[in-house]
């Protein structure tokens, strides 16, 4: 009974790699995709609404098959994990990036003028002034997003990736008891999704409680 | 106080006369347009050092803006404008970085908004500035902002979060974030609109201090008692243009143009 448990559970790892490493990319590489987003030119803002538009608007699963099955076509094989990294990296950067530009919205124009007319130069003003609020303004949606990142996860299980849902199919076929073994599998990424409510709640509460006073 | 400021025709302005010898700021036939439309339309303006001028007219007149392509958060469309050493020209395109940044080192600006940062305490919003600009210790950059903060009377408050402070509180702390830059030109655009008529009277209390203090400044305003009391000068802007400028006394009491007279019995009421 444990070992089944134990076996299921070790799927974690990779759930959590593919949670996790995409999440991270995706907020990492958002930030400079915020550049072309707020360009002043069209031409660039139009190529990267539609770049994020296709995206986005494709399933998670089908870019998981192109990449995996449509790329080795064109003479690139990429493992499972490869595929599924790549895949769910570049899903995360166009959601974060469009979460950012949300942000960024939200932050009143009076923010930039001010630190404009206080002769900050632009970096001081992104690091200081920008950055802090936009990190504030953004973090419930990221930890959002990095839970719907984790839920998204399991499609990696159809290609392969020995993940949470792939080792309860499994162990589902040598035993049956499909209920139980992914009941556990689901068990498991409740498990894994309560860090980041906390943290999202955290970060919110100190926030309200210097900004709602008076 | 320059010649020009003297002469209630304006036309002389309009035509960009030079820049008046000892004049420290000096703008010349300054145009914002957006689009199509003409926000400030050729203004030409002077101001001596130590000079308070007043700048007064309907809404939609084109006082904000002047007073923005000041410290270029506006560029002008069109025009030459100097303060002190730093001189820029509009009409060789868009400023360098370099310009801007000798421009507005001169300059201090007070939003109607207060605009401080909500995520610092009083004292790093005064602070910080500072120590990026500047180049100022932190130790330097503190001592220098209690001075300010008690300057506007808000020592006690340094520790405070702008969503802690009153408006009033906040726009003190936010002039005081601009006098730490040590600006030789403040710029008000209306500072007091957004607050109740006493919380006002504590933020005008504290610029009519910092203009016996000898600071220069020009002050976007509706309140007709400070234009009145305080200003040496005072504009009048309808349409893109300053149409009148004059001792507040002449402007109040005999304009000389009709759309003056117009706009000062509107808010007066008389
Ligand atoms: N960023 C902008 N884009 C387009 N039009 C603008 C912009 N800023 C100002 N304007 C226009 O320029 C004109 C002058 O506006 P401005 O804000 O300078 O007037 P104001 O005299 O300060 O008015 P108020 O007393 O209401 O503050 C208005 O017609 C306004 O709509
Ligand atoms: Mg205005």
């Amino acid at each position: 009974m444990f070992e089944i448990f134990a076996y299921i559970a070790r799927g974690a790892g990779w759930t959590i790699v593919m949670t996790f490493g995409s999440a991270a990319i995706g907020i990492v590489l958002g930030l400079p995709l915020l550049v072309l987003a707020e360009s002043k030119f069209a031409l660039i803002r139009g190529i990267y609404n539609s770049i994020v538009h296709v995206i986005r608007g494709v399933p998670t699963l089908v870019w998981l098959f192109i990449s995996f099955f449509g790329v080795g076509q064109l003479g690139i094989t990429l493992s499972p994990v490869t595929a599924s990294l790549l895949t769910l990296s570049i899903i995360a950067t166009a959601y974060m990036s469009e979460i950012y530009r949300g942000g960024m919205k939200a932050i009143p124009a009076g923010q930039w003028e001010a630190a404009g007319a206080l002769n900050l130069d632009r970096w001081s003003t992104l690091r200081f002034v920008i950055g802090p609020q936009l990190f504030r303004a953004v973090s419930p949606s990221v930890a959002t997003q990095i839970i719907g990142l984790l839920k998204d996860s399991a499609l990696v299980s159809t290609i392969g990736v020995a993940d949470l849902v792939f080792r309860a199919g499994i162990m589902t076929q040598y035993h049956a008891h499909g209920l139980y073994m992914f009941g556990i599998a689901g068990a498991v990424y409740l498990l894994l999704s309560l860090p980041i409510a906390v943290f999202s709640r955290t970060v919110h509460t100190r926030i309200t409680r210097r900004y709602a006073v008076a | 106080m320059s010649i020009s400021h003297l002469s209630p025709n304006s036309s002389a302005l309009e035509e960009g006369a030079p820049a008046m010898e000892g004049s420290f700021v000096s703008a010349v036939q300054l145009t914002k347009q957006f689009g199509e439309h003409k926000a400030v339309n050729d203004v030409s303006l002077d101001v001596a050092k130590g000079e308070v001028i007043s700048i007064i007219g309907p809404s939609g007149a084109g006082k904000s803006s002047l007073i923005r392509c000041l410290n270029l958060l506006e560029v002008p469309s069109s025009g030459r404008l100097r303060i002190g050493d730093a001189t820029v020209d509009f009409d060789t395109g868009t400023p360098s970085k370099a310009s801007v940044r000798n421009l507005r080192n001169y300059t201090g600006m007070v939003f109607q908004s207060f605009n401080l940062f909500p995520h610092f305490t009083a004292l790093k919003n005064v602070t910080l500035p500072q120590m990026r600009v500047h180049r100022r210790s932190k130790a330097e950059a503190e001592e220098r902002a209690m001075q300010e903060l008690k300057r506007v009377g808000l020592e006690s408050k340094a520790g405070a979060y702008p969503a802690q402070c009153s408006g009033g509180q906040q726009q003190r702390i936010a002039i005081a974030r601009a006098l730490a830059m040590d600006p030789q030109l403040m710029l008000f655009d209306e500072p007091t609109s957004g607050l109740d008529p006493e919380i006002g009277a504590e933020i005008l209390q504290v610029m009519r201090k910092l203009a016996s203090d000898n600071m220069t400044m020009l002050v976007v305003t509706h309140e007709m008692e400070f234009a009145r009391h305080v200003s040496n000068q005072v504009a009048v802007m309808v349409e893109g243009s300053i149409i009148e400028q004059g001792p507040p006394e002449q402007i109040m009491t005999a304009p000389n143009n009709i759309r003056t007279q117009k706009f000062l019995s509107a808010v007066l009421g008389r």
